[in-house]
């Protein structure tokens, strides 16, 4: 492990277990583990605790509180209350006689996935690192596999999605396709994609559409279209996220790191097309049905009160393959490629179809364009 | 001397200036965005992975050059000679099994359409154009074009069909015949696939928006 990275690493004492087999995990050899720690009292721990990190903040205000700390809010609080949960889960672990290595191991990983950084900041070898310990935690939790990756945008990528409002019937199968590709609860039956039905010689009203309807489609007299998230160029949900935890990539996938989301939903408020879901409870999918496929920023399984949405199919869409819905859809109405290649399909239509976006005054440049016939 | 200094400062000042400009270009929008980073794309991601169990035959239309499904492999029965031995107005009301009792032409009227309109009864293993010039079966496109011409243009292009696999070059689209039937070219009415019943709940809980 390298020495500058940018979270706390607890060593539990799995790689020197052999060496100091009579002795516990947390390397003391006489007393018990908690020898040092009932030196100082609990109020004593706590004025520490905070004076280690929001010490100075204390006694500044104003311009020097936001300026002048050594340690931003955020992590300041989070290594104050997760250290003494985490920590206590860990250091009980590492020094019971009874737990097995396989605890030990979850309760090391759980350590350094809680004092992880911002996936954006994340060199290569840091996004490898936590793949690699979230797979083995689910392996060690469940007992499967899962394959998960971490690819970067691809050079010279741009993408963009094209709908066409003539050819689409309704039958929402790109939804569906969705659901199972992206693995989204199940209980809350969450979808990131909407079909509009709407009345034919109406126009766009979304308040008098239906986007939920059950009948056979298409039904007379009317059109349909589909909306999600439209990765938007200059993405308002991005803007207004106080963590940073939503960012645009390079290739124009707008993204969450579902592990730095601390669920205010401001970027659900913030976007003006319902791109954004909230998990409100915790995310269930049955085992069988779970997309193994995995993507950091994609289609791992999230957690209770985290933001999601359509990632593109992050996990296909960077392997070359076509999203979901876009595979799913009987009807060719949806399009997607490489906007910075001239010569692809989504070129053309852009080029040679009428194409316009939904809200295309606020200025959101949604990636996004919708054509007919 | 002085000048010299000024000298100095000057190309100190160019220096800084240059290397500040290095930053993220910011466009006014995202055509623009495209428009000036576009480049054909020829970088690692491909889709040749993903064509390798589809046989595909390359095809030239205009200043359009991809690939479609090839078809003949697909039919189940071709070739057609293999049954189809005499022109097919000497093999009607003959004794024998009757052979594709179960298509029904559905396409446009019977003024417009009948069988011989595509296929060539004389030599059955190919499909025929209007003026009667033969076309292979790999390229039935080319009889939908006939008549459908503005969705040939839109299918050239890529605004109309489905692409076989990835976004990623090569570019394989299906032809017409991967998606439509064509004895019954139109889609059908059907049941969406699912229904979302909790978004009901939600909203008679005043819980949507």
């Amino acid at each position: 492990m390298s020495e500058n990275k940018k979270w706390y690493s607890l060593d539990l004492g799995l790689k020197n277990k052999k060496e100091s087999s009579g002795s516990c995990g947390c390397g003391n050899a006489q007393g018990s583990c908690n020898s040092q720690k009932e030196e100082i009292n609990a109020e004593e721990f706590y004025e520490a605790a905070i004076n280690a990190s929001i010490g100075e903040e204390r006694h500044r205000d104003g311009f020097e509180q936001v300026f002048d700390v050594k340690m931003d809010r955020r992590s300041a609080f989070r290594k104050l209350t997760a250290s003494l949960l985490i920590g206590a889960g860990a250091i009980s672990t590492s020094c019971s006689v009874t737990t097995g290595a396989d605890t030990k191991e979850k309760a090391q990983i759980d350590w350094e996935e809680q004092f992880k950084g911002n996936y954006k900041l994340m060199t290569d070898e840091e996004k490898q690192g936590t793949i690699n310990r979230l797979m083995r935690s689910y392996e060690l939790s469940t007992g499967k596999n899962i394959s998960m990756t971490a690819e970067n945008a691809e050079e010279d990528v741009l993408f963009g999605y094209a709908f066409n409002i003539s050819k689409c019937q309704g039958y929402m199968d790109c939804v569906s396709a969705c659901v199972e590709e992206n693995n989204q609860d199940r209980n809350s039956q969450m979808q990131y994609i909407r079909i509009h039905e709407m009345k034919d010689g109406e126009g766009f009203k979304f308040d008098k559409a239906d986007d939920n309807y059950y009948h056979e489609v298409p039904a007379e007299g009317h059109f349909y279209m589909g909306t999600q998230c439209f990765h938007c160029d200059n993405p308002p949900c991005v803007e207004v996220c106080p963590v940073q935890a939503t960012w645009k990539e390079e290739d124009g996938l707008v993204v969450i790191d579902y592990d730095w989301c601390v669920g205010c939903r401001y970027c659900m408020a913030a976007c003006p097309y319902d791109g954004r879901r909230f998990n409100w409870s915790k995310p269930e999918v049955p085992e069988n049905e779970i997309n193994k496929n995995q993507h950091y920023l994609g289609n791992r399984m999230r957690k209770k009160g985290v933001m999601e949405k359509c990632t593109f199919c992050v996990q296909r869409s960077r392997k070359g393959k076509n999203p979901a819905c876009v595979e799913a859809c009987p009807t060719g109405a949806r399009i997607f490629g490489n906007l910075l290649d001239p010569n692809s399909t989504i070129r053309w239509v852009l080029e040679n179809k009428k194409v316009f976006r939904l809200k295309e005054d606020l200025g959101t440049e949604p990636k996004f364009w919708y054509f007919m016939d | 001397m002085r000048n010299r200094k000024l000298i100095y400062y000057f190309l100190i000042l160019l220096a800084v200036s240059f290397f500040s400009c290095k930053e993220e270009v910011e466009y006014h929008s995202i055509t623009d965005k495209i428009e000036a980073e576009q480049k054909p794309y020829h970088g690692t991601l491909t889709s040749e992975e993903l064509l390798a169990d589809t046989e595909l035959i390359k095809i030239t239309e205009g200043e359009h050059i991809f690939f479609i499904p090839e078809r003949k492999g697909q039919i189940k029965s071709f070739a057609c000679i293999e049954c189809h031995s005499k022109p097919v107005a000497k093999m009607k009301g003959q004794e024998g099994q009757k052979a594709h009792w179960n298509i029904k032409l559905n396409h446009a009227t019977t003024e417009t359409i009948n069988c011989a309109t595509c296929h060539n009864g004389n030599d059955m293993n190919n499909l025929n154009t209007l003026t009667g010039q033969n076309v292979d079966f790999n390229l039935s496109y080319k009889l939908c074009a006939q008549c459908h011409f503005s969705q040939f243009e839109d299918w050239k292009g890529g605004a109309h069909g489905k692409k076989v696999a990835g976004w990623a070059p090569p570019r394989a689209s299906m032809t017409c015949v991967n998606c439509h039937n064509p004895h019954s070219p139109a889609y059908e009415k059907r049941w969406p696939v699912q229904f979302n019943t909790q978004k009901v709940i939600d909203r008679e809980e005043g819980l949507g928006h």
